[in-house]
């Protein structure tokens, strides 16, 4: 029996605290309840700037988790897509796919923001939060296209063969076999990547998407705060990304065991 | 069933993997409720030869034909075809996402559009046929290497397939499991069922083989009714390949 689960590494999120990692788990909470305790004596006791600071960057906080949460969604369906490309039979289909990720991979993501932002803007006028979410999808569809790749191909091909025996085609095959089990081994990987995605929504600050930082930004140029500006943005920053690691740690551990420990 | 066309009908198959000889020339009718069992050594073909039969392997040379469907024909449905041929694996491969019962009414529900309520009642009744019908909403990782394959010969079973094969259904149990799965298909062959059966177990093929089969380096040696089998022999690697075995 072949029960051993599979993990990917995709090494580029936040590390996931489970109870498994204990030193992680400890430094986890180091860091959440030291920039909790920094935020609340921060403003507690230097309310000037520091309670105007958090009045005024919400608004960004908002637009960054638009950004990641459309990113998100629209680099799933992109990388789904791409994953089952990269495993096609069919040839030009995985060239295709696979050139995608290689030249995603080859470029950094803000050369490829810029890039996207201003070749669709040659075309057209496109609002510059969906501009944005687009390029931040093209881009991260790639990394997600090899986590299900990755997931896919970990399911032993016994329970495809089991799926042909019974009369099922290659495509239902996907769908009602190797996919909802593949979802088990891309859970976190995927997590990483959401995480990993939120903190690259910074760059989209560049383009005139008025996000966490760049609602910094305009508060530091008319303050000259830049200090304690930056402080208050790496803060929240660090606050909502070990949230959300710890969010994936639990689902990791929760997750759809199917009887199994 | 005297005079009637086998319901397979392998003619002269072979099959390479890569420079790898693993069918060479082989022919093998087997005729409707028919019980045919397949030994020999490992690496013989034995498994190749039988996933031939519903095209998990393809072939390279020769023709199939299964129920009068010539499975070398273009226009040929295999995903059909497969749906007349269970198939029972050795590493029993069911679905480890989904429950016992819903191993077994997945296939129906979505291949033959029928209803969920009436998927759920064949289920149960072949699971009470089996023998684990209480088991019914387990996860296939909660259960023991004999109860995994009792449920995975229902689940082919709830095709309602006309032939079953079986890859070694047994090697890879705990040897107080062989016969509770043993059990199930001596008593399916009692019901008429087509059988093809590779195994290692020589009860097994004494008691509900209509013809055993040998096959050695790809071809098949020997074929004959198991009292031949058993008691006189005639190749002398069937003879050293029982000897080792009995
Ligand atoms: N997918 C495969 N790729 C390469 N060689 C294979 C493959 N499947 C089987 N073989 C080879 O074909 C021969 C016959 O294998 P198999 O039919 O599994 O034998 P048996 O079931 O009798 O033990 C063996 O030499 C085996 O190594
Ligand atoms: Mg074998």
């Amino acid at each position: 029996m072949s029960e051993n689960k599979v993990t990917i590494d995709i090494g580029d999120g936040a590390a996931i605290p489970t109870k498994k990692d204990r030193g992680l788990l400890s430094a986890w909470r180091l860091a959440f309840f030291g920039a909790v305790g920094s935020l609340l004596y921060l403003i507690l006791f230097h309310p000037d700037p520091y309670l105007r600071l958090i009045k005024f960057l919400p608004d960004g906080i908002l637009i960054t988790f638009q950004v990641t949460i459309s990113a998100i969604a629209l680099a799933l369906v992109v990388g789904l897509f791409t994953g089952l490309g990269r495993i096609s039979h069919n040839p030009i289909i995985n060239l295709i796919a696979s050139t995608y990720v290689e030249v995603v991979r080859g470029i950094p993501l803000l050369v490829q923001l810029f890039y996207i932002y201003y070749a669709l803007g040659q075309f057209v006028r496109v609002p510059d939060m969906l501009a944005a979410v687009i390029a931040m999808s093209f881009c991260y569809g790639a990394y997600m296209g090899e986590v299900f790749r990755a997931g896919i191909e970990s399911i032993d091909r016994g329970q495809r063969e089991a799926s042909f025996s019974l009369g099922f085609n290659r495509a239902q095959t996907m769908f009602y076999v190797i996919l909802p089990q593949a979802l088990r081994t891309i859970l976190p990987p995927v997590g990483n990547e959401f995480i990993a995605l939120l903190k690259d929504t910074s760059l989209v600050s560049i383009l005139a998407v008025s996000d966490l930082l760049r609602r910094g930004r305009e508060f530091a140029s008319e303050s000259f705060l830049y200090f304690e500006t930056y402080t208050m943005v790496a803060i929240i920053y660090l606050i909502i990304t070990l949230i959300l690691s710890k969010l994936v740690g639990i689902m990791e551990e929760r997750m759809g065991n199917h009887g199994r420990r | 069933m005297a005079g009637a066309d086998p319901i397979i009908r392998i003619r002269n198959v072979s099959k390479f993997f890569g420079q790898l000889r693993a069918l060479d020339n082989v022919s093998l009718d087997i005729l409707s409720g028919e019980k045919v069992v397949i030994i020999g050594p490992s690496g013989s073909g034995k498994s190749t030869l039988l996933r031939t039969i519903n095209q998990l392997e393809t072939i390279d040379a020769g023709s199939i034909a299964v129920d009068g469907q010539d499975l070398t024909d273009q226009a040929a449905d295999i995903n059909k075809i497969r749906m007349e041929l269970g198939m029972v694996f050795q590493s029993f491969n069911l679905f480890h996402h989904k429950t016992v019962l819903h191993n077994l009414t997945l296939a129906p529900i979505k291949l033959k559009k029928i209803a969920k309520e009436d998927a759920e009642k064949i289920a149960i009744r072949l699971l009470e046929k089996v023998g684990i019908a209480e088991k019914r909403n387990c996860y296939p990782a909660q259960l023991s290497g004999g109860q995994q394959q009792r449920v995975a010969i229902a689940r082919a079973l709830a095709m309602n397939p006309k032939i079953m094969l079986f890859d070694e259904p047994t090697s890879a149990l705990d040897p107080e499991m062989i016969g509770e799965v043993l059990d199930v298909m001596v008593n399916l062959a009692k019901e008429g069922m087509t059988m093809v059966v590779v195994t290692h177990e020589m009860g097994f093929a004494r008691e509900v083989g209509d013809r055993v089969v040998f096959m050695d380096e790809g071809k098949i040696i020997e074929t004959g009714s198991p009292e031949h089998f058993f008691q006189n022999p005639e190749h002398p690697r069937l003879r050293k390949f029982l000897e080792q075995i009995l």
